[in-house]
């Protein structure tokens, strides 16, 4: 094996994110020569998953404030009880734990790149909202958000009336940009959705708040023309995979699944990978870059692409919590309807207001927390992985037979990066970086494709982006789908 | 699933290769599957996985041998790569002492990490270039390495000890001339036990058992029919 330094690399990636690794994918049968380095010891980046002892040490790396790139404020806390945690590698905590709908075309490109043979992927169950108790000594509840005609129907969470109203609006959704459902949005498109709601569909304040969970924004004054884009993608993911759910999420520690495989692929189709190996020095050179790596060694490279890691403003983005139960939460995890898969993930959101935080104010901003089961593989069975500040609300409000347990919490702020779009610096490519939303944004997919392009020059063929045949044994006569 | 005349019940079983880099992992599966050896040249793999099958006197074993793809080099291997394994070889290079000691590191890694009731085989690899392998003189104790042309430097029973103390199978073996290749993966074949195994799937799938299998969402599924039906599982 020649030293890495006898090599003029065609492409040095810097992060194992889910972007640079997707790059890895895409370049995978280009015959380009590939470096992959990673300044952490695990492969995802910001969406990784972690086991509990790297999650301790991730958390002391960010807190001595080296290479916590967008992350900041993380903590760790282990409950008293921690006897009942397995052990540390029994768990794989997702840094980002986004659902990805079935429309989305990073399924498409995984599918069609054949990356997906070697993701498991589960359904993504119902999306709840939580509701604090009329009077306090009651406990709060959680209501199934009805997304399908026939939950519309069978649901006795909403009236009558307003059952009439949220059928109206699903059917206009579905069909929201031909006319003349286009013609009633359009002039609210920039306006809160809220708007629309209130004005077109006379929906009161509780319907208003059903819908606008379904758009998993952050913002609750999101815009009528991209929210009503969330909701149809939601609504038209409805089925498309099997009955009853609309996303789907990989096991073993979403996104992070994506990396590792892309970044095998990457392997496979020639490329050399170091973890725990970081970029000290970037020198310009004539024909591309010259880095000294944290290992000590001295590599050329026509390019080097890398995320953003430079924060915006310090302006928080998005701030996690990610929590293990010691309950498996089975009410949460029934299959929907007959026939479909048992789902692995359910999603609880907590509308502004319905949570009293500690100074006493109601929350300024929604709070999703989405529900894990351990056939994510991410903790051992009879345990389960949450998120949020309404974490404690939400046990209360679960229907089992006694509060669970937190035995194991980690939190953390996270950043977007400063710059909006792909960086470019002569032979420099940067990766802009957003937090990941609580469903994939497709947006994430397009610097990708821009950079590949770029490498692949005259060579690249749009329509054979991601587009592969199968490798060698890797299909088999004898299995039939 | 696959319901031909077949009078013996086939399983998949996923096998991955651990072991230092060099010390002929991706030649021993060449030698194994194409029955094909690459004198001084890292042999080209170029797949996800590969498969061969064993065939058992009461069943099939078919393996699905996942190549490390060269991420061991630098200590990169994903965690998705020996998850879920059944049986994993663990490979050093007879003539190189570290190479054992990073075997016992993965086996302990293994024992740590990989699914209860995994198979492991340690695997002491480049038997031609002793004298006490076959077309060597000698007898197979490793004893008397000192002779001109024997580059064993990790004895037969340092090794086998080790193997027993472990619980693992234990094979000397020769990737270029092909002796006890073939002899390993029965011997793997062999010792899964009936239980951890299931009719074979589809290529990649998980073995973690049947429940998971229902709750797999298939990307090939009905993909734009109507919703109505179920996923063809
Ligand atoms: N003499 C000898 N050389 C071998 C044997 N197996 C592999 N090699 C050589 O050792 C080198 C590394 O083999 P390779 O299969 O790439 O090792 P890997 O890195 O563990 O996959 C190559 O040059 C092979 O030709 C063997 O049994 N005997
Ligand atoms: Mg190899």
């Amino acid at each position: 094996m020649e030293p890495l330094s006898d090599t003029l690399w065609d492409v040095v990636i810097c992060g194992t994110g889910l972007q640079q690794s997707l790059l890895a994918l895409a370049l995978s049968r280009s015959g380009k020569k590939i470096l992959h380095i990673d300044p952490n010891e695990f492969y995802g980046g910001a969406e990784a998953a972690l086991s509990l002892q790297e999650a301790e040490q991730w958390v002391g790396r960010i807190s001595s404030g080296t290479g916590g790139g967008l992350f900041r404020a993380a903590a760790v806390s282990r409950s008293e009880d921690d006897t009942r945690l397995s052990p540390s590698r029994a768990y794989s905590l997702a840094l980002a734990p986004t659902v990805i709908h079935a429309r989305s075309a990073l399924l498409s490109q995984l599918v069609s790149s054949r990356a997906y043979r070697q993701v498991e992927f589960l359904a993504v169950g119902a999306f709840y909202i939580f509701k604090p108790p009329q009077d306090p000594a009651q406990k709060p509840t959680l209501a199934r958000i009805p997304s399908t005609r026939e939950e519309v129907f069978s649901t006795t969470a909403v009236a009558t009336k307003s059952k009439r109203l949220l059928m109206k609006f699903l059917k206009f959704v579905l069909d929201y940009e031909a006319s003349p459902q286009r013609e009633l949005w359009q002039p609210h498109a920039d306006a809160p959705l809220t708007d629309l709601l209130r004005q077109e569909f006379k929906m009161d304040a509780e319907l208003q708040t059903y819908i606008l969970t379904l758009t998993l924004s952050l913002d609750d004054r999101i815009s009528t023309r991209d929210g009503l884009a969330v909701i149809h993608r939601h609504l038209s993911s409805m089925g498309v995979y099997g009955p009853g759910f609309a996303a789907l999420y990989p096991k073993w520690g979403g996104l992070s699944e994506i990396a590792q495989v892309s970044c095998r692929a990457g392997a496979v189709g020639g490329a050399v990978y170091m973890l725990a190996t970081g970029i000290k020095e970037t020198e310009s050179t004539d024909d591309g870059v010259k880095l000294l790596l944290t290992s000590g060694d001295s590599v050329k490279a026509r390019m080097l692409v890398r995320a953003d890691d430079s924060p915006n403003h310090n302006q928080l983005s998005i701030r996690r919590l990610v929590a293990v139960v010691d309950s498996p939460l089975s009410s949460l995890f029934e299959a929907a309807v007959e026939g479909a898969p048992k789902p692995a993930v359910a999603v609880i959101a907590f509308p502004v207001g319905s949570v009293e935080e500690a100074s006493g104010t109601e929350s300024q901003r929604p709070i999703y927390l989405s529900a894990h089961s351990s056939d994510t593989g991410e903790c051992p069975a009879g345990q389960t992985d949450a998120l949020d500040l309404a974490l404690q609300a939400f046990l209360r409000a679960v229907p089992e037979d006694r509060v669970p347990k937190v035995l194991f919490k980690l939190q953390y702020d996270q950043l977007d990066g400063g710059s909006e779009s792909l960086g470019s610096h002569g032979p420099v490519f940067t990766f802009p970086t957003r937090s990941s939303p609580l469903s994939f944004d497709d947006s994430v997919l397009e610097p990708v494709r821009e950079v590949w392009k770029k490498m692949m020059g005259d060579a690249a063929v749009e329509a054979e982006y991601m587009v592969f045949e199968d490798r060698e044994g890797a299909v088999d006569d004898d299995d039939v789908y | 699933m696959a319901d031909s005349n077949a009078p013996k019940p086939s399983s998949s079983v996923k096998l991955v290769l651990l072991g230092e880099a060099a010390v002929g992992k991706s030649s021993l599966v060449l030698r194994f599957v194409n029955n094909d050896f690459q004198e001084n040249k890292e042999p080209t793999i170029g797949a996800a996985f590969l498969t061969q099958k064993c065939n058992l006197p009461t069943r099939t074993i078919k393996f699905e041998i996942w190549d490390t793809a060269g991420q061991e080099r630098f200590a990169s291997l994903a965690p998705m790569y020996y998850r879920n394994a059944q049986a994993a070889l663990v490979v050093y290079d007879l003539t190189k002492p570290t190479s054992l000691i990073k075997a016992k590191h993965w086996v302990a890694e293994l024992q740590r990490q990989a699914s209860p009731g995994i198979v492991i085989a340690l695997v002491g690899n480049k038997l031609d270039l002793t004298n006490t392998g076959p077309g060597g003189g000698g007898d197979a104790d490793g004893a008397g390495a000192e002779d001109s042309g024997d580059a064993r430097k990790v004895t037969t029973e340092e090794a086998k000890t080790y193997a027993e103390e472990e619980g693992l199978l234990f094979y000397e073996t020769s990737a270029k001339t092909g002796y006890n290749v073939t002899e390993v993966f029965t011997a793997i074949a062999n010792a899964i036990p009936e239980t951890s195994l299931k009719t074979a799937r589809g290529p990649g799938a998980s073995h973690a058992g049947g429940r998971a299998e229902e709750q797999r969402v298939n990307l090939n599924g009905p993909r734009d029919s109507n919703a109505k039906e179920a996923c063809a599982c």
